[in-house]
């Protein structure tokens, strides 16, 4: 009983640091309709603000504390003019991107200034603690909750009877209406970026005293459980937030103590899961109706996609595959032979994600499981490697379609943070299963690709056999859109009431979708796996995903012959500016933000 | 790249033959001329970007030493190092660079096993060898005779934690607390066997995630396990988030770590937190001996601050990549670097003393430690004394 009262402690104590990170995404995603993935940046540039301010300037904690605030409320405002302004009215897709890149430069550029070392950042307040259960705590403990409840009252209070804060809130509600009436938009995505980005900040600063720890790695992580727990609580509504963030801690400290450390975010994801099922809305989002309009049909923004001659691709190919032959450069060809995997890999999301419109951010869990797949039925099953490969791409196939099926009546970003979750529960599972997976010892030895006696390892054979996929199943995946089949997949896209109407079942279509591209990203996580020889929990990051969303969005939603390119592109670059070594992610990111801000449509447009 | 890294050996050796000649150091005239290459795969960005710049700071002293006394039988020493973020997709990629670049005679790296062993295939086929001086994972040298590492084995430094822990500290009913990777798992199985035929009882055992920030429900599950102490198998970063949130979950046991937390940065994370803290190390700046202070001498010099164990870990490794090309004796010829791996012996080392491959293993064993304890906010030798003074601490 005694242990039940500290786990309780401990889940509040978390989840008041989950609330800070909260509040400013949910006034984001409130406003805005966006995801900010750049939140988790500004909360560590917000920690580095705070240890300049501490050990450098020697600045008492209230100087900190304001300084952190102007810094990040500045960076929020120049977010919103680089990132956001000029974006308005194109694809909405393309902020989101946009947010991702300037989360890259902002890693980066603090990474560059500060070092890459974490770094401790003493807090100047008195050592004294509370007796609480069989634990204590301490004054920060307080101040992180005296502060995550101040802001949300005065948040409310700023919403609630501030002229700037009647007009966020109409802006929240309806954009186009708002600016009809007279209120400048820009001046109120402004100052919800500042705002939302100040506290970010200072939850940076709290968060970084309370570890005594801050690296500027840390921005992932925190962008993640934020989200989390903004969902939980109920999209853009601030006190929802903080009870998500209670909650979500809770559920994480009681998770650890029914059974044990590595369950942890097993639950807080199957938590997340659980509350989109039941209530898509969040907690605490009144009405069980599901989000208006924005986020179906206008998601992606219509354009006339370019399109190559059918001569030129079949030359293009030609050359492809006679590269080999021509040049020996075993380094460009495994830089392509790796964009031929996540070409298949973006094949897949780009026809879940652009033509059926289902933005999925938990591809790399379904390439975790073609991997894991063919390696085992190869190992364990003692199957000949291309029976192996193909029995992957089935199982991933169903199994994929299997576990984001709960997310079908989900629309927007609710599928996005979704499919993110169960991501990181294929991820987990396959930590946690060990008699299957081999726990975090992962799998060593898997053999290469082998047909008959013909040894396929990494060079031109491999080359060719990705080719091969990439060519055979972008081939089939451009004739299905032209087909009957392909007209029904845009109309769910485009407007699924309409699309019930005339007697389609949305959620079919989105199965056979998955279904298609599971077995797409299967083949390529099952090569991936012969390729490397051992994989573990590791190999397959949630980045991934977000590379793979990335890839798509550049090449253009739902274009076949874009997600190929957009793979080349964003596999290739990282190694071509390789000559700028640690300077490389941040140009990587700064272009990723050209690149969306005068292509928001993608290279080769959406189709 | 090319034009640079040539430009910084020339240079280097032009300074260490002016150091050389102005001091009149002993040894043989500074090395001159097209340099030899190794090829370092590591993570210069990313998650874990700190590693691959402890690495270069090792890196480059050794090669200041090397280079000022003949290099490699009279010709300088340098490196490529290509940042992979220790992600498999880009260290394969690089793999590939490296093999079909003819200055490169022998590879370094990488950081972590996925990104490792997913390269290993294809330096085994090219032949060319890979020395992943961090890969401790138990398969990693199963590779092929072309991937070896003189990184620290799991089989045989757990025992004297073992010891520590056991015998010299007394604990009978150990919690362990381990990363849950590759290393962190394999450790606690070594550890865990070690500690119960030694007579002590393991009564919890949890894994934690390597970027997991909050430890109190676990340790309030640990607690309720009734210990008598705890063992970490941690790094510095996470050893000390645990350590600072042990005494706000009411615990007052002692507490010993693995060797990977030695590092100057365990003790300013944690503060007054890990006081009293034992562990067993096979890197001490403090130890006598002259390889040990010889490093340690020069890194406080070139850098002006404390060297810790990866720091160790890639000066090492840069002394077995030179006494190999010394001893194959070539320019070119890959396989007879490898060759030379089987042959080299007693390399002074700073981790192992003299460090000897197992032909078979392709891993250097005979891995000696030394006990420490934190002090008063510094590291120190453990012994009776202090230990005892902990132990009072600690209640």
């Amino acid at each position: 009983m005694n242990s039940f009262v500290d786990h309780t402690v401990n889940g509040l104590i978390v989840g008041n640091i989950y609330a800070l990170l909260a509040v400013g995404l949910a006034l984001i995603f409130g406003v805005s309709n966006l995801i900010n993935f750049a939140h988790g940046s500004v909360y560590t540039v917000g920690a580095f603000i705070g240890w300049y301010a501490i050990t450098r300037l020697q600045a008492p904690l209230w100087l900190t504390i304001l300084l952190v605030i102007a810094g990040c409320a500045l960076l929020g405002m120049a977010i919103e003019r680089i990132g956001l302004r000029p974006l308005a009215g194109k694809a909405r897709i393309a902020p989101l991107l946009a947010t991702i890149g300037i989360s890259f430069v902002l890693d980066q550029v603090v990474q560059l200034i500060v070092g890459p070392d974490p770094r401790a950042l003493p807090g100047p307040l008195p050592n004294w603690r509370l007796q609480l259960g069989g634990g204590t705590i301490g004054a920060l403990d307080l101040l992180i909750a005296g502060i995550g409840v101040v802001s949300a009252a005065v948040l409310y209070g700023f919403l609630r009877f501030t002229r700037l804060g009647w007009a966020v809130r109409a802006t929240a509600q309806d954009r186009d209406a708002a600016q009809q009436m007279g209120v400048n938009i820009h001046a109120v995505n402004q100052s919800v970026f500042a705002i939302a980005s100040a506290l970010g900040g200072l939850s940076g600063l709290l968060v970084g005293m309370y570890y005594n720890n801050i690296s500027p790695a840390m921005s992932f992580q925190a962008t993640l459980k934020g989200v989390v727990a903004v969902v939980i609580g109920g999209v853009g509504n601030v006190p929802g937030a903080i009870a998500g963030s209670l909650l979500l801690g809770l559920t994480e400290s009681y998770g650890v103590a029914l059974f044990g450390t590595p369950y942890r975010n097993l639950f807080a994801f199957l938590l997340l899961i659980a509350i989109l099922v039941w209530r898509p809305n969040g907690l605490f989002g009144g009405t069980k109706k599901l989000p208006p309009e924005p986020l179906t049909g206008t998601f992606i923004a219509p354009s006339r996609p370019i399109r190559l001659p059918t001569w030129a691709w079949a030359a293009l190919v030609g050359v492809l595959i006679v590269l080999p032959l021509v040049v020996h450069a075993p380094y460009l060809l495994q830089t392509l032979t790796n964009a031929w995997l996540y070409a298949l890999l973006a094949l897949s999301l780009t026809l879940v994600a652009g033509t059926v419109g289902q933005i999925s951010l938990g591809h790399a869990g379904l390439l975790a499981i073609g991997a894991y797949a063919s390696a085992l039925l190869a190992l364990d099953g003692h199957l000949p490697v291309p029976l192996a490969i193909v029995l992957a791409g089935l199982v991933t196939a169903g199994l994929g379609t299997l576990l984001v099926y709960p997310a079908f009546r989900l629309r927007g970003h609710y599928v996005s943070i979704a499919t993110l979750s169960i991501g990181e529960i294929v991820a987990l599972a396959i930590l946690n299963w060990e008699s299957l997976t081999h726990g975090p010892i992962g799998i060593a030895g898997i053999p290469p690709v082998q047909f008959s006696n013909r040894l396929i390892d990494a060079g031109p054979g491999f080359y060719w056999l990705t080719l091969a996929a990439v060519v055979a199943l972008a081939l089939l995946q451009n004739r299905l859109l032209g087909t009957h089949l392909g007209r029904s997949f845009r109309a769910v896209r485009d407007d699924d009431v309409a699309a019930r109407a005339h007697g389609l079942s949305p959620n079919r279509y989105k199965a056979l979708a998955f279904g298609f591209g599971g077995f797409a990203v299967g083949i390529a996580g099952a090569l991936t796996a012969h390729l490397y020889s051992y994989i573990n929990h590791e190999t397959f990051t949630s980045q991934i995903s977000i590379l793979a969303l990335t890839i798509v969005i550049l090449g253009g939603m739902g274009n076949v012959a874009g997600a190929v390119i957009g793979a080349v592109a964003l596999i290739g670059l990282p190694e071509l500016f390789r000559i700028t070594a640690e300077y490389r992610m941040l140009i990587y990111g700064a272009a990723l933000l050209l690149l969306v801000r005068f292509r928001p449509q993608g290279l080769l447009g959406t189709h | 790249m090319f034009h640079f890294e040539s430009l910084v050996a020339t240079r280097r050796a032009l300074l260490g033959w002016l150091v050389a000649t102005a001091f009149g150091s002993a040894g043989a005239a500074p090395a001159a001329g097209e340099p030899l290459y190794f090829g370092v795969s590591g993570p210069l960005t990313g998650q874990n970007a700190q590693y691959g710049a402890q690495w270069k700071a090792g890196f480059d002293l050794a090669l200041e030493d090397i280079n000022a006394n003949g290099g490699i039988n009279g010709r300088p020493l340098a490196y490529l190092f290509e940042d992979s973020q220790s992600d498999p997709r880009q260290s394969v990629a690089i793999a590939q660079k490296f093999v079909a670049d003819p200055r490169i005679l022998i590879e370094l790296g990488d950081f972590s096993s996925t990104a490792s062993m997913a390269a290993s295939p294809i330096y085994q086929r090219a032949g060319l060898v890979q020395l992943g001086f961090t890969n401790s994972h138990p398969d990693y040298t199963k590779g092929g005779d072309f991937v070896w590492s003189p990184s620290i084995s799991q089989a045989d430094s757990q025992p004297l934690l073992a010891d520590l822990a056991v015998k010299s500290v007394g604990l009978k009913r150990i919690a362990v607390l381990h990363l849950n990777t590759d290393w962190g798992r394999t450790s606690k199985d070594v550890f865990v066997k070690a500690a119960q035929e030694r007579g002590a009882q393991v009564v919890a055992s949890e894994g934690y995630q390597a970027d997991e920030k909050d430890f109190r429900s676990t340790l309030v599950r640990v607690r309720d396990a009734k210990p008598d102490g705890l063992v970490l198998i941690s790094y510095y970063a996470d050893g000390a988030l645990i350590a600072s949130q042990i005494r706000s979950t009411g615990i007052h046991l002692p507490v010993v770590a693995v060797g990977s937390v030695y590092s100057p940065k365990f003790i300013e994370l944690g503060g007054a937190a890990v006081n009293g803290i034992a562990t067993n190390t096979t890197f001490f700046p403090d130890e006598p001996r002259a390889e040990v202070q010889n490093f340690v001498k020069r890194f406080r010099a070139k850098y002006n601050r404390e060297p810790d164990a990866f720091n160790a870990y890639a000066f090492d490794a840069v002394n077995i990549a030179a006494q190999a090309i010394r001893t194959a004796n070539t320019t070119r010829d890959r396989r007879a670097v490898r060759d030379a791996l089987y042959k080299i012996k007693d390399v002074p080392s700073v981790v192992f003393g003299k460090a000897t491959f197992d032909p078979t293993t392709r891993r250097v064993n005979g891995v000696r430690s030394v006990d420490l304890i934190v002090k008063d906010g510094a590291w120190a030798v453990r012994d009776e004394k202090s230990a005892k003074a902990a132990a009072v601490a600690a209640k």
